[in-house]
Parts: C-alpha cells; structure tokens; sequence
C-alpha cells in the first residue's frame, strides 16, 4: 500500500521518493512519474471505452426488452474484442477525390484532443496526471479544439453528407459549449466564494476540494444547492451535446445523414472516431462528476492510509452512474431536430445559464442556510417558468379558411 | 532561449507562411490553426498559462471555426480557386509588414508595457490582477467594449434579418 | 400536473421500468436465442413442399401425374414417372426433384394435387453448403410419413384423410354393389 501510494502520488512531489526508487538525478525521477501517469491514464481509460461499447449494448437491450450480445464470452464480454478484430482486419478505403492528409490526420487529432482531456481529470485524492492552475479553462480549450478534427474529417471526404453532417456537428458544439461554459463559471464563482480572500482557482483539484466537508463528505457537494443542480442538468446536456450522443446525434444519425462526418472512413479510422468520441464522453462524464458530484470526494477518503484508494472507489462509482445516465438518455429519448437543437440551446438553456449565476448571486449573499436557498431555488423556478412559458403548448390554434364557406 | 523556444518557433513560422502560400483555402486555414496553436506554445512557455488557454479556446475554436463558416458558405466547396494575380505590386505587402514590423520591435521595447504590473513577481496571479484592474481602474473600457461587442451582435442579427424579410 | 419536461421524465421512468423489470420478470425479454431456442411456427405457415407417404415410404400418395409440375410458375419441379420392363407406366414418380433455390413457395403445387400427396412443411432450415447441386432436393429426402403431416399441421391433416377416406368408401361401395345400368332416355328432339 505505502509503496503503490509512493509510486502513484508522492513521486510527483517528494523527492526523497528518488532515493527509493534508485534516481539520483531530478530529470529521472520526473521522467518515472509522467511516464507512470501516461501509462496508467492509457491502459485504464481505453480498457474502460472498449468495456464501455460493451456495457452500452447490454444496457439498450434491456432497455428495449432484449438481451445485448451474449455469445462472445460469458455473457458477451469478450465482444470488444470480437469487434477490435474485426475492425483492425477491415480494408480502409480512401475515396479518389479526397485530400489524403486531412483524411488520414483527422481522427489522429480527434484522438490526441480527446486524450488530453484526461490529463486534468482528478481520479483519486493526489492522482491526477497534471495539476494546472488553469485546469477547466484547459478542458473547454481542448473542447474547441476537437471542433476543428470534426471539421477536418468532414471535409476531407469530398461527400456532400460528410460536409454537411461536420457543419451541422461543429455548429452543434460551438452552440452547446456557450451554456456549458456558463454553467461551469458558476462552480468557479461558488470555488472562489469557498476559497480563502475570495480568490478562487480553475485548478480541477481546488474545485473538488472546494466541496469537501459536510456530513460524510457528501453534503457540500454542489449538486444539492439549486445553483448546482441547475448546473448539474446544464452541464449534462452539453455532455451529450458535445459527445453527440442521443438526442443530439443528428451529425451522424444514420436515418438522417448516413453517418456525417465519419461516412468515409472505414476500418481502423472509423474506430479512431469512435475512440475519440466514447472518450469525450467518458472525460466529460469525469468532469460533471469533479465539479458537481464531488469528485472523488465521499465518506471515508479522509482516512490517513487508504483514504486515496477509497477516493479512487468514490470517483468510479460516480463516474458509473453519470455514464448509466447517459447511456439512459440515448434509449430513452428520441433525436432532435437541427432547427429545434439550436432553439433549444439559444432560447432556454443560454438564458437559464445565465439566470443561474444572478441565482448564485442570491445564494451568495442572501447567506448559505435556508433563506439563501429558497430565494435562489424561487429565482431559478420563475425563470424556467417564464422561459417556457409555463409549458403553454406551441401548437397552432384552430384553422380558419379565408376562401372557403 | 532554449531548444523548446526554437522548435515552436520554427513551427509557428511555417504555419503562418504555409498559410499564405497553400493554393487550396483550407489547407491555408489548417495552417493558421498550426500557426495559433505554435503562438499558444510560446504563451505556455512564458508561463501565462491563462493566456495559452485563452488563444486557445478564443482564435481556434472560435476564430478559426468563423473562417471556416466563412470559406463555406462563400468559395466552392473544394476551396481551391484559380491562380492567383499578385503581379508587381509585390513590395506594397512587403512594405507594410516591414513597416508595422519595425513599428512592433520599437513598443515592445519600452518600457511603458511593464509599467502597470505590480511589483514582485510579475507572472503570479496575474489572471487576477488583470481581472480586478478590468473591474476597478479599467472598468469605462471594458464596459464601452461590451457595449461595442453587444452592438456588433445586434447589427449582425438585423442585417441577416433583413434578408429573411427582403427574400419573403 | 403538467410542467414543461414532463415528458421526458416519463419516458424516462417507463425505460427504469423495462431495465429493472428485465432481470426481475421473466417474460419481460422477447428475445429468442436461436438456434437453442425456437419460435413455434403456425399451422398455416409454408416453408417448403414435402410428399406424404401411408405407412411406408413405397406407399406414396403421389402418381407421377405431372400436374405440379405443370403447374408450377417457376417450373422448379421436375418429375419422371417410373415405367416397368415393357414401358407401362406405374403410377408412381421414378424421379422428383424441386429446386430449393427457384422454388417460391407459393403453395400452387398443393393447391391442383389431386390425390393429396405434396403439401407444405414448416422447415425452414433448408440451408446447404454449396450453390449449385446441393440444392437440388431428390426423392427420398422429399417423403414423409402421414404421421408427421399429421404432427405439423393437424387439422389440415385430419380434413384430409377424412375426405380421402370418404372417396375410398365411396369407391369401395360402387364396387361391391354395381349401379343399375343407366336408363337414361335421350331426350326426343322433335
């Protein structure tokens, strides 16, 4: 235990780990950590995307009153590895007329960009591969940049489908990163308002911890404040939106555009998209988790010797139900339409974003008991009730005919 | 003046000079986004990270994605275009880059840049001291270009309006 | 009370309900793992013609008589009827063949037999190994008993034999007592 806690996390900050481990020189020691970090980040999170394929096959069919495969392995479970076969053993076909070097560069750089979100991603107490003080600022940085892979594999296809379904997929996360954005600057304010002279941090870690103490852990997480749950929803539709999962799967629904972006890519390049997006999904899961579920916060991580291994139990569990959830969301709710993506994105979710940061306002200074609470949540109440009308139906009214009778 | 200093270096020039001799329009564009990921690189290198981040998320998730919209809905598809007629006017670009090349050397440096710092450490919290100066001393700037910006966007929303209204 | 995302709320529920219901009820899971399991077919399903035989398979309903065969719109059945040494015809097929891959299941061959002898059966599982020949199905794997006609289509099967076994005592009661002759008087023409 002492050992693997060494090797995991006091590596990175205590150097009198080297004289353990035999390093003398600094740039070793360093060299051992980021290459333990890289590898361990690697081996886990694409173990976790090819069990998840797996996990997300069983899961719709029993939502849809079916059995997911089952024939691979004991209950279908080496099924991955039945379809990493089969898709490493596929030709990969390059249309005439598309541009090689995009086509071949675009799912690499899909994969690298959604690699590097997991470089901020706080796994356990002290298990995090790099600790920047820009950490969340880093994730919608590295969001933005995954919009322009999309782009570049659309592009490249020279296929009017892949170019129009690569449009209608960046225009759908540069839309949906807006109330996202919004809805995590409420985390930062609530981080800051928590830390010490009211200077805060975008550091993931700062924001974990900004939501320790309470009872068992689990009362200061930010989801049970009505800021937070509003948050919470918020940022769980950009998930989906951003990973473009159901129902935000129109770039490449295959009822609507046969695949979009991805149409002309076969073989490996295929599975590299997919990699990148099951990923997204993945980190953005993890980062929903960081700031709204506690992290890796839960009863017991504060214990002195196993503490992190119990933090690390914490963040899986979470991250599980988040995952749960939004595989739930794909079998449950149908797809949008383009035109209602976009309304709904602009007309309700930018506007409750914003209503959520004057009702964190209220929260802040209204004090954090119950009057601070209610005057937020009866914020929040009226301006959902306003911004939809208070569910007023938006179907026409009865027909009049002008020539006619 | 380290080695990671030049190899960004050497990156970021010949993404920005790709991007102004590729024929086809969006390998011109790619090339610029090389060239702004180069330019977050050196940001990272002078420990600003928040900047690094910023140009990030700003120029290429947003810039950059504006000018592909652009290209889009404006060029052919493919993005190549016929050659090119530069001719001998040749030296007028090359004399104003000279120029505002010169102007740039001789700002950055004086010393007036450095003057608003704090003293101390000049890289720690410096997001926040920027952030507090914006809201304090610099608040008439920062709220007459959030009145500008706002302008902008509403001018944007009625000229595509007065389309819609002219095609009807 | 309706509020706006109510909807998706229920539709959320009714999924929680089908996934948990799915290990708890076991009627809730329609799937049926083929090939250890299998769905029961009705009675009137078709899948492929079969030739009934009596007791024996030298028994045979089936004469030779080329109806089907004539019959057939894309002509998959192709029959010989079996002759003795001096070139009389015994009213049984020497060769019958249907071909899997042209036949069409339209159930017309059964529909002009009459003696009853080829009808359909449920089989469906009539896949080969090669494309040409073995598609081809001879004689001896077309005959079935009565008795199987009888388990995969029983009421069909008793309508049959009942109706056969009228036409045989009917033809057993002309024979034991003989009609009188005719008197019928042609009709005068004036």
């Amino acid at each position: 235990m002492e050992t693997l806690y060494q090797l995991l996390i006091s590596i990175k900050t205590d150097p009198s780990v080297g004289r353990w481990l035999g390093f003398a020189p600094d740039w070793g020691l360093r060299a051992v950590a980021i290459v333990v970090s890289v590898v361990l980040i690697l081996a886990v999170f694409l173990t976790l995307f090819a069990f998840l394929t797996w996990v997300e096959r069983k899961t719709l069919g029993r939502i849809q009153n079916r059995l997911g495969p089952n024939r691979v392995g004991p209950i279908g479970l080496f099924q991955p590895i039945a379809d990493g076969l089969k898709i490493l053993l596929k030709e990969d076909i390059i249309p005439r007329g598309a541009d090689a070097l995009c086509h071949f560069l675009a799912p690499v750089l899909f994969l690298t960009v959604s690699l590097m979100l997991f470089a901020v991603l706080p796994i356990g107490r002290g298990l995090i591969a790099v600790d920047l003080n820009i950490g969340i600022l880093f994730v919608f940085a590295v969001g933005a940049a995954s919009v322009l892979a999309l782009f570049m594999g659309g592009w490249a296809s020279r296929n009017k489908f892949s170019l129009l379904g690569a449009m209608r997929s960046v225009a759908q996360i540069v839309s949906y990163e807006v109330p996202t954005v919004l809805a995590a600057v409420v985390v930062l304010m609530a981080v800051s308002a928590a830390g010490k002279q009211g200077v805060g941090s975008l550091s993931t870690v700062s924001i974990v911890e900004a939501q320790a103490g309470g009872q068992m852990n689990a009362s200061g997480w930010f989801i049970f404040q009505p800021w937070g749950l509003v948050g919470f929803i918020l940022f769980f539709i950009g998930t989906l939106a951003e990973s473009a999962r159901t129902p935000f799967d129109l770039p490449e629904a295959e009822s609507e555009i046969v695949a979009g972006y991805h149409t002309e890519y076969s073989g490996f390049k295929f599975a590299l998209f997919q990699m990148g997006e099951y990923l997204v999904m993945i980190a953005m899961s993890g980062f929903t988790v960081t700031m709204f579920l506690g992290g890796y916060l839960g009863p017991g991580v504060d214990m002195p010797r196993i503490g992190w291994l119990l933090s690390i139990f914490w963040f899986l569990a979470k991250l599980s139900i988040m995952i749960f959830l939004v595989i739930l969301a794909r079998g449950t709710w149908p797809r949008v339409r383009v035109d209602q993506l976009m309304g709904f994105a602009w007309k309700l979710l930018l506007p409750m974003a914003l209503v959520n940061i004057v009702a964190f306002g209220f929260w802040f200074y209204l004090g954090s008991g119950a009057r601070g609470w209610f005057a937020s949540a009866t914020v929040l109440v009226v301006a959902f009730a306003l911004l939809t009308r208070g569910g007023a139906s938006t179907r026409l009214g009865k027909r009049t005919y002008r020539y006619s009778n | 003046m380290n080695t990671a200093f030049w190899i960004i270096s050497i990156i970021t020039v010949l993404g920005a000079v790709l991007a102004v001799t590729l024929r086809n329009l969006v390998h011109c564009l790619l090339s610029l986004v090389v060239c702004f990921f180069g330019i977050a690189a050196h940001y990272f290198l002078l420990r600003a990270e928040f900047l690094g981040a910023a140009q990030i998320l700003i120029y290429i998730g947003a810039v950059a994605v504006l000018i592909l919209f652009a290209i889009m809905l404006t060029r052919h598809v493919t993005g190549t275009e016929g050659p090119r007629e530069l001719g001998g006017k040749w030296w007028m670009g090359a004399s104003t880059a000279g120029i505002i090349g010169v102007l740039l050397l001789w700002c950055i440096r004086r010393e007036a840049l450095t003057a608003v710092l704090p003293p101390g450490d000049k890289m720690q919290g410096l997001v926040a001291v920027i952030g507090k100066a914006l809201v304090s001393e610099w608040v008439v700037p920062f709220e007459a270009l959030a009145v500008l910006l706002t302008a902008a966007l509403v001018g944007a929303v009625v000229i595509a309006l007065e389309e819609t209204v002219h095609k009807r | 009370m309706k509020f706006p995302g109510k909807g998706l709320l229920d539709g959320v529920f009714v999924t929680v309900r089908n996934f948990v219901g799915s290990y708890f009820e076991k009627d809730r899971l329609v799937t049926v793992q083929y090939p250890e399991e299998r769905v029961s077919l009705p009675e009137n399903s078709r899948a492929f013609p079969f030739l009934v035989y009596d007791g024996t398979p030298d028994k045979m309903r089936c004469t030779g008589c080329r109806i089907c065969e004539v019959e057939c719109p894309p002509q998959c059945i192709y029959i010989v009827m079996d002759r003795d040494e001096k070139g009389k015809p015994l009213q049984r097929p020497k060769i019958f063949d249907i071909d899997i891959s042209v036949c069409m299941q339209c159930q017309i061959c059964v529909e002009v037999c009459p003696f009853d002898s080829i009808k359909m059966d449920n089989d469906y599982e009539k896949s080969r190994y090669g494309r040409f020949d073995e598609l081809m199905v001879h004689l001896p794997d077309l005959l079935k008993s009565n008795e199987y006609y009888h388990k995969i289509k029983p009421a069909e099967a008793t309508a049959v034999d009942a109706k056969l076994k009228a036409a045989a005592e009917k033809k057993a009661k002309k024979l034991v007592s003989p009609a009188p002759p005719a008197t019928g008087t042609t009709p005068k023409t004036a």
